[in-house]
């Protein structure tokens, strides 16, 4: 596109020490049933160009949506101007970028079936019929489908030669049922995240068969009762619960901007900071986290980030020590690192990128175990499938998390189901509890795909994983 | 931005076929300047239009937003909108677009802010950081101007425009293990002062030295205005009408009842020029001076359109938030208790128990302890699970009114038995 050109031609004769420019469209298509009223169907585009220029050790950006070839020239001269401010308020010599070389690339998330194609009435008809469903159970007075699809396409070049060409996409389906029973509320969802796939997932899932599970779970959970006492327990964690938590405790503390401070008016800072880097024990032995922007079906898979940076794969954490964060071109060369983990990404055109958590998962353990083996060897513990409340300071530290479904486990078996649980802990308390985690074979993805940060506010995705886990005396109670 | 939002829907009146149509058009022109750890980190420029159409054929919906508006857009947009409706299954609590109506006039948008330059916003910068290198400390912050215009049409007749502006600096100053924050939002930059912002930000450092551990118990706490909107934003969340009409929440049956304490109100109003009032909501549902709560006694509940014409009700819409306060002073309420704790602001507030109500959270940006009368030191963050509908029922005073955020006007409170239940080790 003569944009591209247009844009990087002007910013190299003004003098930019680097620039790129991102030429994004949006598609988002959301259908919102509840009960049996569609309260949204509707179809979001956006379109236009956001232009960086990196000037003196500082940035500016500026974007339009306005596409002539004046618009874009005046668009350069904007985000350069900003720049020479930005630069009047810097540290030292400013900021500098890590290297980086030229790319020519196309990337395209792998899709079977395209949901933008599929008739409306198609996944309109699904949606109906799974409320009906969970309506149709006695006690259900409220069930909601929300549907989300997205699609973004990329075009990106930068002064160092990079020309790009990626198209990325997720669908996520979440189906909740609430039940009311004597004086009290209880809702259970199907919710396994976001996915960067099409829509023969969705006619994976059946969808019906969750909907009569999630309609029965939720009658069962209003009728439940709760743990009086908070007491050190064992929690028994689903792949469904753990993307929550490993998001919160570990993607966001090894977060490179937050380490450094950036967002310390907002999201906040980090404990996990540069001196911990290959000696402090964040986890026990089994614990290994692993940084994925090629993980297979990952929301955060692109091919390359918004600096134009290859995705790569990487230990953040490794047999439970902190290795390396998640990094971008502008945070690493802070701590000296010579390169970029490629975690540079914005949410839209008009957004300036910002540093993401990567696809990051916990690492299935390596010996045989199954999650009927692991509640057989837990005396005394309670299971979490699914995520509720979640609360956590701003450095990472001191959590509580609720959950969204739970079975108390006595004697090496599910003893009655429970509702209004809540755990505390801390890290590094937390992950170096973790005493055992499920084989392979039971590992899930979970995708979040509205992850707040930044100022102004970006929603990011990226894709989480485990197998379920085990941690020992964790602090259990219930709410008020 | 002069945007021609006329023209816009003229074209859309002509080539719109559906038997119904609601048109919002949202122009916004900002600057936003990011600075951590004593530099600018982040500095954005740029203009957005989004031009949303709902369409209805029959009870039967589809909706459709660009940010394009030449004709081939515009046309694209109709066409995607409607075939959405045509193919679509009917919506049972579908309500037809709003018809011609009356709004109130209000100034929302101001010369200071529109006449704001970039390099002044960078000048509050330098100056802010220039304060915190006098402490030895970082400053990270965010200083941003918006202008927002908004024009609303529908095929009954109903058409409004109105725009706003708003003026944001916030700054978090810290050092070692101190930390604490100040900000200021308004729609008049002339509003603004500096120096006064700084010297709130100085003595709330200040005041942070020397922290002490404090475990977590039932206390009395005064809230500041910024922690109190944290913490009482969720109250309106709930109140809505249509879930408490279905048992969803704490305020099932509680219309017209003294379900709060008598000493708290809290009302949207057309009445604070200080105030943003947006003179209808996005669901074009007009604002009028509205009690949610007045002296403990739910009056009204937000109730959308649909459920207001099912239940013959009266739609209605928060579109700022007043609660009214007293003139008791901070030195005033530490005398009214033995002990207890002052709260700058909480963080990361989420619900845990919807139907009870039940909301946890942090402390954030200091926590000071006081004792007969006198503030003693800080102490360590602290985690609350606590109902805010409740606390109303204890609170023991109100200090005067103040601006915590463009449309929100509200005191310090002083509130008894405080839930407090873990601390956090910082």
């Amino acid at each position: 596109m003569k944009y591209l050109d247009i844009a990087m031609n002007t910013a190299k004769s003004l003098g930019a020490d680097y620039a790129d420019i991102r030429i994004q469209k949006s598609t988002n298509q959301v259908i919102y049933l509840q009960n049996l009223s569609l309260k949204n169907t509707s179809t979001d585009v956006s379109k236009g160009y956001g232009i960086r220029v990196f000037k003196d050790g500082a940035w500016g950006f500026a974007h339009s949506n306005k596409f002539t070839d004046d618009q874009v020239v005046a668009t350069v001269k904007r985000a350069l101007e900003i720049a020479k401010l930005s630069a009047k308020v810097k540290k030292g010599g400013g900021l500098t970028l890590a290297p980086e070389r030229s790319y020519i690339s196309t990337y395209s998330t792998p899709i079977k079936v395209d949901p933008f194609t599929l008739p409306l009435k198609e996944k309109v008809d699904l949606m109906m019929e799974v409320n009906r469903t969970m309506m149709n159970y006695e006690g259900i007075v409220q069930t909601v489908f929300y549907l989300v699809m997205q699609k973004d396409e990329k075009l990106f070049a930068s002064t160092l030669g990079t020309r790009l060409d990626v198209t990325t996409q997720f669908i996520n389906p979440m189906i909740m049922a609430t039940a009311v029973l004597d004086g009290d509320s209880q809702s259970r969802t199907f919710d396994e995240g976001g996915r960067a796939v099409g829509w023969e997932w969705i006619t994976s899932l059946d969808l019906l068969e969750k909907a009569k599970q999630i309609a029965e779970e939720a009658i069962i959970k209003v009728k439940a009762e709760t743990l009086k006492e908070e007491a050190r327990r064992s929690l028994i964690l689903d792949p469904g619960h753990l993307g929550l938590t490993m998001h919160e405790s570990v993607g966001h503390p090894t977060e490179l901007d937050r380490v450094l401070g950036w967002e310390a008016d907002y999201a906040g800072i980090s404990f996990a900071t540069p001196e911990k880097l290959g000696n402090y024990k964040y986890g026990s032995d089994i614990v290994n986290f692993v940084g994925d922007n090629t993980l297979s079906e990952g929301l955060a898979t692109a091919g390359f980030d918004d600096d134009g940076v290859p995705n790569q794969k990487w230990h953040i954490i490794k047999d439970g020590v902190l290795q390396e964060y998640g990094t971008t071109r502008d945070t690493a060369m802070q701590i000296g690192l010579n390169h970029s983990r490629g975690c540079s990404r914005a949410t839209k055109y008009y957004n300036q990128p910002i540093n993401r958590i990567p696809n990051l998962y916990l690492l299935p353990g390596t010996k045989e175990l199954t999650p009927a083996q692991l509640i057989s060897e837990t005396d005394d513990g309670v299971y979490i499938q699914g995520r509720g409340s979640f609360s956590i300071d701003q450095h990472r530290v001191n959590f509580q998390f609720g959950g969204d479904f739970f079975w108390e486990i006595k004697n090496g078996k599910l003893h009655r189901p429970l509702k209004k649980v809540l755990y505390k802990s801390c890290n590094p308390e937390f992950w170096n509890s973790c005493d055992a985690i499920c084989d392979e074979r039971f590992w899930q993805p979970f995708g979040v795909v509205n992850c707040g940060k930044g100022q102004p506010n970006q929603t990011g995705r990226m894709t989480h994983g485990a197998a379920p886990a085990r941690f020992a005396q964790i602090r259990v109670g219930g709410s008020q | 931005m002069k945007t021609n939002f006329e023209v816009i829907a003229a074209f859309i009146k002509k080539h719109v076929t559906a038997d119904d149509y609601s048109l919002r058009i949202t122009a916004r022109d900002s600057h936003e300047t990011r600075f951590a750890q004593n530099a600018i980190t982040q500095h954005i420029a740029g203009d957005n239009i989004d031009v949303d159409l709902e369409v209805a054929f029959a009870n039967k919906t589809g909706r459709c937003s660009i940010n394009q508006i030449d004709e081939a857009a515009l046309l694209a947009m109709i066409k995607t909108a409607e075939e959405m409706a045509i193919i679509n299954q009917s919506d049972p609590e579908y309500v037809e677009s709003a018809k011609t109506q009356e709004y109130p006039k209000a100034q929302n948008a101001m010369d200071s802010t529109l006449n704001l330059a970039p390099e002044q916003m960078v000048d509050i910068i330098s100056k802010s950081i220039q304060n915190g290198e006098k402490h030895g400390a970082t400053v990270s912050g965010m200083t941003e101007k918006h202008h927002m215009e908004i024009f609303n049409n529908t095929k009954n007749g109903f058409q409004g425009n109105y725009d706003l502006t708003e003026f944001g600096h916030s700054m978090t100053l810290k050092k070692d293990n101190v930390e604490t924050k100040v900000s200021f939002s308004s729609k008049d930059f002339a509003a603004f002062k500096l120096d006064k912002e700084l010297s709130k930000l100085n003595g709330q450092f200040d005041s942070l030295t020397n922290p002490q551990p404090f475990s977590a118990e039932k206390i009395p706490v005064i809230i500041r205005p910024d922690a109190l909107w944290e913490f009482y934003m969720y109250t309106m969340w709930m109140m809505n009408r249509r879930q408490a009409d279905e048992g969803l929440t704490a305020f099932t049956d509680q219309f017209g009842k003294k379900f709060l304490g008598e000493k708290f109100s809290m009302l949207s109003t057309l009445k604070i020029p200080e105030l943003i009032s947006t003179p209808y909501s996005y669901d074009n549902v007009v604002s009028e001076e509205t009690y949610w709560v007045r002296d403990g006694v739910v009056e009204t509940m937000p109730t959308p359109r649909y459920w207001a014409k099912l239940k013959n009700l009266k739609p209605a819409s928060p579109f700022n938030v007043y609660i009214p306060g007293g003139n008791a002073t901070e030195e005033e309420m530490m005398k009214l208790v033995p002990r207890g704790l002052i709260v700058n602001r909480f963080w990361y507030i989420r619900p845990v128990d919807m139907k009870a109500g039940e909301l946890t959270g942090m402390t954030r940006d200091g926590v000071l302890y006081f004792e007969d009368g006198k503030v003693k030191h800080a102490v360590n963050n602290l985690r609350f699970n606590e109902i805010p509908h409740d606390t109303t029922r204890r609170i023991l005073a109100l200090g005067e009114s103040v601006l915590a955020d463009s449309s929100v006007k509200l005191p310090s409170i002083l509130v008894d038995n405080f839930n407090f239940v873990d601390t956090t080790t910082f």
